[in-house]
């Protein structure tokens, strides 16, 4: 019996060992293209900081990697929602949104805040700075707004 | 020893629900693992790029047009043309309607999918140059929420089909229709939408407030 669990262990462990060598592609630029949102808009230092806080992991080219995000499998599951996150929205692309779109991605990143849909929980769970409080949650989604109001 | 095993133990069951959460996305990953290295990827970054270039390229032609665009939401006239060229679209916009009418998320799902088939069937050739890049923008907006109306439940459902009646409103001045339609207002979202029955069946909140709204417009 015992030597079944090590068994098992052990192979656990070369598996472990094993999928570090899948290659990952990571979300990383350096450049900030001049479509972006922080460029677009004159935007309160305050309001930068909660978007580039909560949620430029996962909505810009440019991810802030945790350690565990370069280990396997954590680095997989957050390749996959990195991909999602920017297909729905690209905060570094918002410039290259039409008008129309602007103001859905504006309704929905508000709707989204206000039910606590984002940012997601897996990834608030782990970072803690990135869960916004009951008042950042106010400041961010009445300055959102404002801005789509402005748009029509 | 035996704390060692303990551990051990931990940090098995740890990778086990980690492989589990990540089972979805890891079976996607396999889809695309042919082509998963990183040169991939990175000819995906250049399609990008491209794409967003000729989007640029796009609007600077059209800076003149831009202006008499952004007008807030475009009215309908109450006689539009008759072009029957809009309805399969519409048509499809109606089903999803209707689902949410009768609080059903299997046929608003179904409608969301008639609607990204009807919008890759439309037939472009007969617009107008000054009509493309609008009917380009509403078509592109559309179907976003059309994608989302076909993985979401109810209540998703209903937040998407809220701007996609703005979009589809506007294809409707844009492009006309040889319908009968009416434009309902619903005051608790400040929205509106489309349907072809003079009663007020609110697709907002279905069932729970069903007759909630106002006939603001009648077309054709």
């Amino acid at each position: 019996m015992k030597k079944h669990i090590k068994k098992i262990v052990f192979g656990l462990i070369l598996v472990l060992i094993a999928v570090q060598f899948v290659p990952v592609s990571y979300n990383q630029s350096e450049t900030v293209l001049d479509s972006d949102f922080l460029k677009t808009y004159q935007v309160p230092e305050q309001i930068e900081n909660i978007l580039k806080t909560s949620c430029y992991d996962c909505h810009s080219n440019n991810t802030n990697y945790p350690w565990y995000g370069k280990i396997q499998p954590g680095a997989w599951f957050m390749e996959n929602h990195i991909q999602e996150g920017k297909s729905e929205l690209n905060f570094n692309e918002w410039a290259n949104y039409s008008d129309r779109r602007k103001k859905s991605k504006l309704k929905s990143i508000i709707s989204q805040i206000k039910n606590d849909k984002m940012p997601i929980f897996s990834y608030t769970l782990i970072h803690r700075n990135a869960k916004l409080s009951e008042k950042e949650k106010i400041t961010i989604t009445e300055w959102l707004l404002k801005l789509r109001d402005s748009l029509n | 020893m035996r704390k060692i095993k303990l551990s051990l133990g931990i940090l098995a069951t740890v990778v086990a629900i980690l492989t589990a959460v990540s089972c979805k996305d890891v079976k996607k990953e396999h889809n695309n693992e042919d082509g998963h290295h990183s040169e991939m990827s990175s000819e995906g970054n250049h399609m990008e790029m491209n794409s967003e270039s000729e989007e640029h390229h796009h609007e600077d032609g059209n800076h003149d047009h831009d202006e008499g665009a952004t007008t807030n939401v475009r009215e309908i006239e109450a006689s539009t043309q008759k072009n029957g060229a809009t309805s399969e679209i519409i048509d499809s916009y109606l089903l999803i309607k209707n689902g949410l009418v009768n609080d059903d998320d299997v046929a608003a799902t179904k409608g969301g999918k008639a609607l990204l088939a009807a919008f890759s069937g439309f037939d472009m050739s007969q617009l107008r140059e000054a009509q493309h890049k609008e009917y380009m923008e509403i078509s592109e907006s559309a179907k976003e929420h059309a994608e989302h109306i076909v993985k979401s439940p109810l209540e998703h459902q209903r937040e998407h089909f809220e701007s996609l009646s703005t979009d589809v409103s506007d294809l409707v001045a844009l492009l006309g229709t040889d319908k009968t339609l009416y434009q309902d207002y619903c005051p608790m979202v400040k929205a509106s939408w489309l349907s072809e029955t003079k009663d007020i069946k609110n697709p907002f909140y279905g069932s729970k407030m069903l007759t909630c709204g106002t006939i603001k417009k009648q077309i054709n």
